[in-house]
């Protein structure tokens, strides 16, 4: 398997050069350093002042009644409060459920990209057509997928096509149905960028790699495990953040066209309940309580996913 | 395929076809899913002609609906808000992720691992836990109704993503590269702007698109930050078509399709970019 | 390097440029008598309620012309946490369309009690009953916060030629008539009820709370609604879990159609005389005496065990002045204006139902509405929904639908409701509304 290992090659010789550099205080590298700190600078002070700076507070206003004027203390035992309402452990059950979606919606993606890189014939056009609902508004999508799930709908007319009419249902009357519906949506709607983040990842490649893959005699499904998906290891872990992030806190729109959240608690994920229960009502306090809880589930998954990319690998951020 | 070369050389014609029957079946999976793809499109259009009625009952067109579209709503200017709005804070987004984004991975420093993972921790922050905070923050200093308010908000929003889009795609380059720019003299600053940014077109081009489209379509922070409707972006005007109790779907669906295009067209013109880095070589 | 910063410092200025030279859009205060700019803030979209609403700012610049009116148009679906950030920030309008019931009394602290800058006498033009639900504690002795655009029915509607062809010689007034009725329009070939989630706010899905209306006034007489609110009527009492499973009936009796929750074209089934009645209010009237003509009246929910004695007719929304408006003599004006006979007059053009006491209306069926009240003397309900607490709102949204569609039992819904308002802080539920 002499491919693989080269396939490995570009990140053993960055290690192996690491030593090298790091020696000492050289001026090179100090100032390495000082470029390295300055470059990241602005990055930082925007994230700090505009994100770093509300978080903060949203931690101190989660622990009083807020309504945007006026606040008074609760204290921590607003969120003893808040965990112990039954609904919003029934509400973090979708959010588990809803990940289950996750690899369905980077696994398609990848194969979509790795065809389009292959260059199957009218590529181009199809590269072009899979991203463009992208463009299209959340309500859109939504309306549609209601039509696409109702009892009446499309699904069910094409399951009457094929003489598959026994299979009908309402998708969307029914609690997990729906949350089946709403994660089947949700797939789609990530097709096409999670299909340019691995078209752009593919853009990395060392093409003499997959060339020497060939040569070796690899089929193209060993091409693709071996070679290709190893290779493309960060841009999948950053396309599973992303991932997780659109599936916990970019659905609003789209849960609130095609169900509201219903039928029963069935698609109220946590972000939608941030917004019902708080947002919209304008108590403030409690969205940004619920808010909270959200953020630092978001963190878990998503720093456990990169701690484990990063023990593999060896070399992490 | 004549008969004779088929007679000629067995086992390749035998691959030959099977090729192509693959070629042939990928195809027509890849056709199938673009017909799901376009068909939003399809929606869209069939019933933007019609009226709130002809909606209901599903029969007959018309082009009333446009018309509506266009006395209801001033198009021309909300799109020109959007434009604005867009380009600025993407051209923000670039000059702070591109820099970080190389500096998190090509300049290593102590501790830069760890903000690294903090301003990625940022992208997990649900935009209405904070939209409150940072609107009453940014109203202290009298930037309620000004595009500056919410440029600086989806500056903000879209930096952590873009910076570590950028560092992913630059943990790519090899390090001799940038090393060897800076023996030869360029400096960092250079290096980057010479080596490092031209060679990450691809990763330039994904987070314009993708962000374009996150700012374009976003409807809270448009609400909330331009309240005047000289400012209002195209997303918070169609967003103002819907009522209470009813709304004309018709309306919206061609106030939809309308909004829809831009981001399309900005698409069509980078997706060439999404492959091309690689010509210009990886270091290799 | 240097010039990378350069370039980047030249952005930002051109940037905070463009910023400063646009931005200034906002009120500039003016006062006195000179030329004045009143702006009103609506969730009305493109309904009815819209084009009233301009109607009247035309005929108010017309007695006023030094002031003009400014009408803004804001998204519905998060009007009111605008509305709230806008007050945060002093950026809000003069004017701002307000929801009556519990939504007034929760954004009551930045909106003006009008008792004393009203004049009385223009007030006691306004239906006594509509100022009541725009008060503190729903007592109209405290002082108004909105001057209501309009009285609202949640309402039933059925096709006259579907209920003759059937041999429906009577409007049912309770379940058993009801469910009598829905068996002869079905042995005549018609859908009975259609339900689903068109006629609905965008998106939702099937909204319930016009029929849980009607079931609570089935169940209770109006003072006893605020023991709903308080909780000494618990929602799981046996009395509501008995009105939700005859109503669950409705579907398995099959006088409904099988995908209540989902269906998007219930409203063209009515219209296009598929389906012989339907529950759902005033906003739609104009739209089926369009469609249906004369064929179309009005009837009262009969969901009842007993006749119904009750029909929701309710001002839902209206306008209220904010606490910082730069404008306020103006804004009073445009307030006073809405109570005149004049302003009825451009109300009922839009099609809707003026909030004027004595009101009567052009609109054939809107005024079968307003008989039921003035010659057959149904007592007057408000919207359940405006006057229990939201966060039960929203669960009922959630859970009510599926006990229609047979997916869930009533008294799991009940109880989840219950739930939520054990949840609430005590002084979300007192005896006495805030």
């Amino acid at each position: 398997m002499s491919t693989v290992q080269a396939a490995q090659q570009p990140a053993a010789t960055a290690v192996a050069a690491r030593p090298g550099r790091r020696r000492g205080g050289s001026r090179l590298a100090r100032r390495r350093r000082r470029a390295g700190l300055l470059l990241s600078l602005p990055a930082v002070i925007v994230v700090v002042a505009l994100l770093g700076l509300p978080i903060g507070q949203a931690v101190y206003y989660s622990m009083t009644t807020w309504d945007g004027i006026s606040a008074t203390w609760i204290g921590p035992s607003a969120y003893s409060t808040a965990l112990s309402d039954p609904i919003l452990w029934r509400v973090l059950q979708n959010n588990a459920l809803l990940l289950l979606s996750i690899p369905f919606a980077i696994g398609i993606p990848l194969s979509i990209a790795a065809l389009l890189h292959e260059h199957v014939r009218g590529w181009r056009f199809f590269r072009s057509v899979y991203f463009l609902p992208t463009a299209i508004s959340w309500v859109v999508i939504g309306m549609v997928a209601v039509q696409f799930f109702a009892l009446s709908g499309l699904m069910n007319s094409m399951l009457r096509l094929v003489g598959l009419a026994s299979l009908q249902t309402d998708m969307l009357a029914g609690q997990r149905s729906a949350l089946v519906a709403l994660a089947i949506t949700f797939v789609w709607s990530m097709l096409g960028t999670n299909t340019i983040i691995f078209l752009t990842g593919m853009a990395t490649l060392d093409q003499t790699l997959i060339e020497a893959a060939r040569v070796d005699g690899l089929s193209r499904w060993q091409i693709f495990f071996r070679v290709t998906v190893p290779l493309l290891k960060r841009f999948i872990q950053f396309s599973f953040v992303i991932t997780v992030i659109s599936a916990f806190s970019a659905l609003f729109s789209l849960i609130f066209v095609m169900t509201n959240g219903g039928p029963g608690f069935g698609t109220t994920t946590l972000e939608f309940f941030v917004y019902q229960s708080a947002f919209a009502q304008g108590q403030f306090g409690t969205g940004a309580l619920y808010g909270i809880i959200l953020f630092v589930i978001m963190i878990i998954v998503g720093l456990v996913q990169l701690r484990l990319i990063r023990s593999e690998d060896g070399e992490g951020w | 395929m004549t008969p004779l070369t088929a007679a000629g050389t067995g086992r390749p014609t035998a691959a030959v076809t099977r090729k192509r029957l693959r070629m042939g079946t990928l195809f027509a999976l890849m056709a199938v899913i673009a017909v799901v793809m376009l068909y939003p499109f399809y929606y869209m259009l069939n019933n933007a002609f019609r009226t709130q009625s002809q909606f209901e009952q599903q029969h007959g067109h018309s082009a009333v609906s446009w018309r509506q579209l266009f006395t209801e709503l001033p198009v021309g200017r909300e799109l020109l808000n959007s434009t604005i709005i867009c380009v600025t804070a993407i051209a923000l987004i670039l000059l702070v992720a591109t820099t970080a984004g190389f500096a998190f991975a090509k300049l290593r420093y102590r501790g830069s691992g760890t903000v690294f993972l903090a301003v990625v921790a940022a992208l997990m922050v649900p935009l209405q836990s904070i939209i409150i905070p940072e609107y009453v923050n940014l109203g202290k200093l009298g930037l309620i109704n000004t595009y500056l308010g919410a440029i600086m908000v989806y500056v903000a929003l879209g930096t952590p993503f873009a910076t570590f889009l950028m560092a992913t795609y630059y943990r790519g380059i090899s390090d001799d590269l940038i090393e060897a720019a800076v023996m030869d003299g360029l400096g960092y600053g250079r290096t980057f702007l010479r080596i490092a940014l031209p060679l990450s077109l691809p990763a330039i081009a994904t987070v314009t698109v993708l962000q374009f489209i996150q700012i374009w379509d976003d409807l809270l922070v448009g609400l909330l930050f331009l309240q005047n409707p000289q400012q209002r972006t195209i997303t918070v005007g169609l967003a103002a078509l819907s009522a209470g109790r009813t709304t004309s779907i018709p309306v919206l669906m061609a106030g939809s399709f309308i909004s829809a295009l831009p981001a399309i067209i900005v698409y069509l013109i980078f997706q060439r970019h999404l492959i091309r880095g690689l010509t210009l070589g990886m270091g290799k | 390097m240097r010039r990378w910063i350069l370039v980047a410092g030249v952005a930002v200025a051109a940037l905070l440029a463009t910023a400063c030279g646009s931005g200034g859009g906002g009120g500039g205060s003016s006062s006195g008598s000179g030329p004045v700019t009143l702006t009103i803030w609506h969730n009305y979209g493109t309904e009815q309620n819209a084009t009233a609403l301009q109607n009247l700012a035309k005929a108010f610049h017309k007695l006023h012309p030094n002031v003009t009116v400014n009408i803004v148009s804001q998204p519905a679906d998060n009007y009111f946490a605008l509305l709230q950030a806008a007050a945060v920030s002093k950026t809000g309008p003069d004017l701002a369309v307000m929801w009556t019931g519990l939504f007034t009394l929760q954004y009551k602290n930045f909106l003006t009690n009008l008792q004393g800058k009203i004049p009385a006498a223009d007030l006691a033009r306004i239906d006594p009953n509509a100022l009541k639900w725009t008060s503190d504690q729903f007592s109209s002795a405290n002082g108004p916060y909105v001057i209501p655009l309009e009285n609202q029915f949640y309402i039933g509607f059925y096709n006259k030629a579907a209920f003759a062809k059937a041999g429906v010689s009577a409007v049912p007034t309770d379940w058993s008539q009801l469910f009598a009725a829905c068996k002869k329009l079905k042995a005549a070939g018609y859908l009975p009820m259609t339900y689903g989630n068109g006629g609905q706010p965008l998106g939702a899905e099937f909204y319930p709370w016009y029929d849980m209306s009607y079931m609570m006034i089935g169940s209770y007489p109006v003072n006893d609604w605020q023991k709903l609110y308080s909780g000494q009527i618990a929602w799981t009492a046996p009395a509501n879990a008995a009105q939700l499973a005859s109503w669950a009936r409705l579907k398995s009796s099959g006088c409904t159609n099988s995908d209540v929750l989902t269906k998007t074209n219930n409203l063209g089934d009515f219209e296009t005389g598929k389906a012989a009645m339907m529950i759902d209010g005033t906003w739609d009237t104009q739209k089926f005496t369009q469609a249906l003509g004369a064929n179309v009246a009005a009837f009262v929910p009969p969901f009842s065990s007993a006749p119904i004695k009750g029909v929701v007719d309710y001002a839902g929304d209206g306008l209220s002045m904010t606490t910082y408006s730069q404008h306020q003599p103006q804004a009073l004006q445009f307030l006073e204006f809405m109570t005149t006979p004049q302003a009825a007059t451009i109300i009922n053009a839009a099609g809707l139902i003026p909030a004027i006491t004595g009101t009567t209306t052009s609109n054939p069926v809107n005024q079968e509405m307003l008989n039921f009240v003035s010659q057959q003397h149904l007592t007057v309900y408000p919207m359940l929904d405006n006057v229990v607490q939201p966060e039960v709102v929203n669960t009922g949204s959630k859970v009510l639908p599926s006990v229609l569609n047979g997916t869930m039992s009533p008294s799991a819904a009940l109880q989840n409701m219950q739930t939520t308002l054990g949840q609430l802080p005590a002084s979300k539920r007192g005896t006495s509304y805030p």
